[in-house]
């Protein structure tokens, strides 16, 4: 009886974040597609997103790049030796998979945690209910700005993510297993179909992201305690939204590809 | 208001309250801690809806109101938050400013930017905060953050001002510079007051009226000087600060 009880509040909790998080989706992009915005709140949002994760994510991207293709390297000279192909399949990989999906889990770290932290703190501490009592929809002003940066600086460092990656492991391929620059930088391999895949893959992310962490910054309750949790749970729930987009479009695009 | 529930397992935090303020009056509301009064101001304004009942501030329904309507009325409202509520990231000025900007962009007032500096700057002499201006709300001390918080409250003249603990921890000269300046806005505009307190004879000389809240009702409604000989013997106690009784 009881925990029939407590699965029921349990279902009842899960539909009603559900209903919320549609809610603030919905709010983000109505107020997207609207021009009002405060004045310099998206040039400053860009830069926090998009200058201050872009060493972060070269770094990362770098050295995650240098690691695989150090190992792919190794093992396939152990089977077969011939190292001419690990460079194409390395980029093509990169272009369609991992570099939006290493670049988003960095951004759900470092971009989300920061958006659920301020956005949790302005909760507790009552800026959130003074916005609204100045008549702003608290949706629109806090999470719109960081939304749109969120979208657009998720591609870009993407795009340089890929790049870090790709002369990383240029590098790594020559200097361990002297692969010529010329022969591990094949692009012939990368399709359209991989950029666009790649492209829709970041800008979904980019939009999960923001929603996701301003959704938790929003519910957040209880003091600094809370605003702890609800940094956590951003974290978390981002990164799950990333590997859970990054397996739908995957599926999509192999279905929507393979058929044309 | 019929029913507030914060945790339905749990009793109902408001039950049955029923309260009209009219235009001009000065109202203050008590009660002992954890008793609901900053709930009860954050539902007048809209910012939490009852789960039965009706909130009507300026006779218009605020459970029947649209987003964009409740978000009119509610820039109708001064609220000084008991945490003062200042928005970090801006300065003193921009804090006062933020209001009157978004009453020109809701299209409630028809103000060129000198005009808002210039009703800011007022606003800010008025709470002997003018030379502050540039500061950020880290570098003021918490009196001072008060009177900016009082200062953004009041800026837009609002016919409603809604005052959650204005001398929260606050030392004695600078609880009574707050009341003059709360008194002084009250003189100036003739606005609705409703006022939180724990400082309950600093209440019961500002508000004409005053009201206590007690186990999600309303215990108390009427004038501030007949509170001592109240028939409720909780209000009693509360009011003398007694020890021993039903608090």
């Amino acid at each position: 009886m009881k925990s029939d009880q407590r699965k029921n509040s349990w279902v009842a909790s899960l539909r009603s974040q559900a209903r919320q998080l549609s809610q603030i989706a919905m709010l983000v992009c109505v107020g997207a597609l609207r021009a009002r915005r405060p004045k310099g709140e998206l040039l400053r949002q860009l830069y926090q997103v998009g200058n201050r994760s872009l060493l972060f994510v070269l770094v990362t991207l770098g050295f995650t790049g240098m690691v695989l293709v150090f190992q792919s390297c190794l093992q396939l000279s152990r089977v077969t030796g011939d190292l001419s192909q690990v460079g194409g399949e390395f980029i093509k990989y990169l272009v369609h998979e991992f570099g939006p999906s290493l670049t988003a889990m960095m951004l759900a770290t470092r971009v989300g945690a920061g958006i659920a932290a301020e956005i949790g703190s302005m909760v507790v501490t009552e800026q959130v209910d003074a916005l609204r009592m100045c008549g702003v929809e608290p949706v629109e002003y806090l999470l719109v700005p960081r939304f749109l940066a969120t979208l657009m600086m998720t591609l870009l460092l993407a795009v340089f993510g890929v790049l870090s990656a790709v002369m990383m492991g240029a590098f790594t391929a020559h200097q361990t297993f002297h692969v010529p620059y010329s022969v591990f930088l094949d692009l012939s391999k990368v399709r359209l179909t991989d950029v666009l895949t790649g492209c829709v893959k970041a800008l979904s992310y980019g939009a999960a992201i923001p929603i996701v962490s301003g959704f938790c910054g929003l519910s957040t309750h209880g003091g600094s305690e809370g605003v702890g949790w609800a940094t956590t749970r951003a974290v978390v729930s981002s990164s799950f939204a990333v590997i859970v987009l990054d397996f739908l479009i995957s599926a999509l695009a192999l279905l929507s590809w393979q058929s044309m | 208001m019929k029913k507030l529930h914060l945790d339905p397992s749990k009793p109902p935090v408001f039950d049955g309250i029923s309260l009209r303020i009219a235009q001009g009056e000065t109202c203050g509301l008590c009660g002992p801690g954890a008793s609901g009064k900053s709930l009860l101001l954050k539902i007048i304004c809209g910012l939490i809806r009852p789960e039965a009942g009706t909130v009507a501030v300026a006779g218009q329904d605020l459970g029947a109101a649209s987003p964009s309507e409740l978000r009119s009325i509610q820039s109708q409202i001064g609220y000084l938050f008991q945490n003062n509520a200042l928005f970090d990231s801006m300065t003193v000025q921009e804090n006062v400013a933020f209001p009157l900007r978004q009453r020109v962009r809701l299209g409630q007032e028809a103000l060129d930017e000198p005009q808002i500096l210039d009703r800011v700057s007022e606003s800010l002499r008025g709470v002997g905060l003018a030379t502050h201006a540039a500061k950020m709300p880290s570098q003021l001390s918490g009196g001072q953050r008060k009177r900016v918080a009082l200062a953004r409250a009041v800026v837009t003249r609002p016919p409603l001002l809604i005052y959650d603990e204005p001398t929260a921890g606050l030392d004695p000269v600078t609880t009574a510079k707050i009341y003059d300046l709360l008194r002084a806005e009250q003189k100036l505009t003739k606005s609705t007051t409703l006022i939180v307190s724990s400082d309950i004879d600093a209440l019961r000389r500002f508000a004409d009226r005053m009201l206590m809240v007690y186990r999600g009702t309303l215990c108390y409604d009427g004038p501030s000087a007949d509170m001592d000989d109240s028939a409720s013997p909780v209000v009693r106690q509360f009011v003398r600060g007694e020890l021993e009784g039903p608090l």
